[in-house]
């Protein structure tokens, strides 16, 4: 097996709308076969990045590297081996599932079969359905389908499953998953944190046009360090009767909640010390801080959530 | 080349099977013709000197043209918008299809649909109404045609550039088409427009290209109409440089 290569490599890069840099410094690798999401809020430059990489953008600084071309100069053959997934696009909605595969087949050199990407993206129940007369999750499943009929070595997916429902959403992340079975290297842009948990090796938080941090869910969420645990306090017990942790518990109403470094040592006391006395925690909740805290953490404190 | 038919494939699929589009572009020359027909087909034409030319013979190739300018300039323009500013041109400059894979497939496109209503007017024209084209003169039919199709793809091309979004499509094309059917020779003959109209409506590309098509079913007329072609393809010229200026792919918003 050859070392593992980059697929995307960026260094510097820069893009100024008027006077403000959308991109200010972005420095960025994505490696071969991973999947890589892609997260900040609206406005951080999430978009403007990833068309810059997809080659419908020029830049202003920066070097830019994708399947190692720099797409601002790429030719046809660049284009075969990708597969784009634009945050908004239509297909023609007269045109069939199968026929507007077939006809994205035509564009590629070497295309999978039609069915194939069907059965992919599991619109095999819709195959003679008008594009038109899908449902949302459909057609962004068939738009996923587009991406992946020319074989791509490399797939970009801007914010697939916006709008989509629970179940909706679901289907897609196994397509995803399917994604990277196959070996495709994976540009996943979002604004869902459980997404981008499930699907994603990496995760490159992106604020005010740089990175500002990056690596595995787990990484991240270490950063945010502490773990939670709650429970009720039990009846007839005060708040100075619990044992000693590691840190001092915050109650509130009847909810108690420890934020500690040391989770294993506060659950044998807390564990212990209720056993002893024959009570049963109510609500007891061991959880480690979801990686929507800690983007929320990372990303900037707007008021607004970026979905 | 394989690329060529899928792409026309689909796009003549894409346009049959959306009723409003087929309803005006195709069914909508036809109906005219064939009211017009009704209403003034007996009227006689003092185009010529010795020859009894009614109105019935003008309309066939009057309403030839409407159907070239109707799928090559009004729904070209409108389809070209609508693809672009719904993204689909910048998903398919996504692939690597290459640029002149979409105007070429919409040329065809259009081209296939305007000859084919020309070849039904010819047969409603012929079996409904007994208007003959003289075979002598047939091979200029089938040029004005294509000459036609053409400059009314490259002028549909420049519409759509300078449309600015999908809503104003419809509405643009057809008010720069409607006015120029009336005082170009489709819907009302030229010989009874005041001449001051009639001169001024023959700068615009419609009535050169109604006064080529009408030439092989007017036995009087003259030498070919040599003025017009200059003319409509000057404007197919003027097309062509429009779109080169203002012609992109991705939308507009945004």
């Amino acid at each position: 097996m050859p070392p593992v290569a980059d697929a995307i490599v960026v260094e510097g890069l820069v893009k100024r709308y008027g006077d403000r840099d959308v991109v200010d410094g972005l420095d960025l690798t994505v490696r071969e076969g991973e999947v890589l999401a892609f997260l900040g809020r609206n406005g951080a430059g999430k978009t403007t990045t990833t068309e810059i990489l997809e080659g419908y953008r020029t830049r202003d600084a920066g070097r830019v590297e994708v399947l190692g071309q720099d797409p601002a100069g790429a030719g046809t053959d660049w284009r075969a081996r990708l597969g784009i997934v634009l945050q908004e696009s239509q297909p023609l909605g007269a045109l069939t599932v199968r026929e507007t595969l077939r006809l994205y087949a035509a564009y590629f050199p070497h295309p999978r079969p039609v069915d194939e990407v069907i059965g992919l993206v599991g619109l095999s129940d819709q195959a003679g359905q008008r594009a038109g007369r899908l449902s949302g999750g459909q057609k962004r499943r068939l738009d996923v389908g587009i991406a992946l009929i020319g074989r791509p070595d490399l797939v970009f997916l801007d914010e697939p499953t916006t709008g989509f429902d629970p179940d909706a959403r679901r289907q897609f992340w196994d397509v995803i998953h399917g994604l990277r079975e196959l070996g495709t290297t994976v540009f996943l842009t979002t604004h869902y944190m459980d997404e981008a948990q499930v699907l994603a090796d990496r995760v490159a938080v992106l604020r005010d046009g740089k990175v500002a941090a990056l690596g595995t869910p787990a990484e991240l969420q270490a950063m945010r360090g502490d773990v939670e645990i709650r429970f009720e306090l039990p009846a007839g017990v005060a708040a100075a009767d619990l044992p000693a942790l590691s840190a001092a518990p915050d109650v509130a109403g009847g909810a108690v909640r420890v934020e500690t470094s040391a989770p294993t040592r506060d659950l044998a006391v807390l564990c212990g010390w209720a056993e002893g006395r024959g009570i049963e925690l109510a609500n007891l909740t061991v959880e480690r801080p979801t990686l929507e805290d800690v983007f929320l953490a990372i990303a900037g404190d707007h008021a607004e959530a970026g979905a | 080349m394989r690329m060529l038919v899928e792409q026309v494939r689909a796009d003549l699929i894409a346009f049959a099977r959306r009723p409003e589009t087929l309803f005006f572009t195709v069914f909508l020359p036809v109906i005219f013709l064939v009211l017009f027909e009704a209403i003034f087909g007996d009227i006689e034409v003092s185009a010529g000197s010795d020859y009894a030319l009614t109105q019935s013979t003008l309309q066939v190739p009057a309403f030839m043209a409407m159907g070239i300018v109707s799928a090559c300039f009004v729904s070209l323009a409108i389809t070209m918008v609508n693809r672009r500013e719904t993204g689909l041109f910048k998903r398919v400059r996504g692939t690597p299809a290459p640029a002149w894979l979409l105007i070429a497939g919409q040329g065809v496109t259009s081209l296939l649909i305007g000859t084919t209503m020309v070849v039904v007017m010819l047969l409603v024209g012929r079996i409904a109404y007994g208007v003959e084209v003289s075979v002598d003169r047939l091979p200029w039919l089938v040029l004005s045609v294509l000459i036609g199709a053409a400059v009314f793809s490259c002028l549909g091309i420049a519409l759509a550039s300078i449309t600015p979004s999908s809503e104003a499509g419809p509405p643009l094309a057809n008010l720069l088409v409607l006015p120029l059917y009336f005082v170009s020779g489709v819907f009302v003959p030229v010989a009874s427009l005041p001449d001051w109209l009639s001169s001024a409506a023959s700068v615009f590309p419609i009535a050169p290209f109604v006064k080529m098509i009408t030439w092989p079913y007017d036995p009087a007329a003259p030498d070919i109409p040599w003025r017009s072609v200059l003319l409509l393809v000057g404007w197919g010229v003027l097309g062509l440089i429009v779109a080169a200026r203002f012609f992109r792919w991705l939308p507009r918003r945004g």
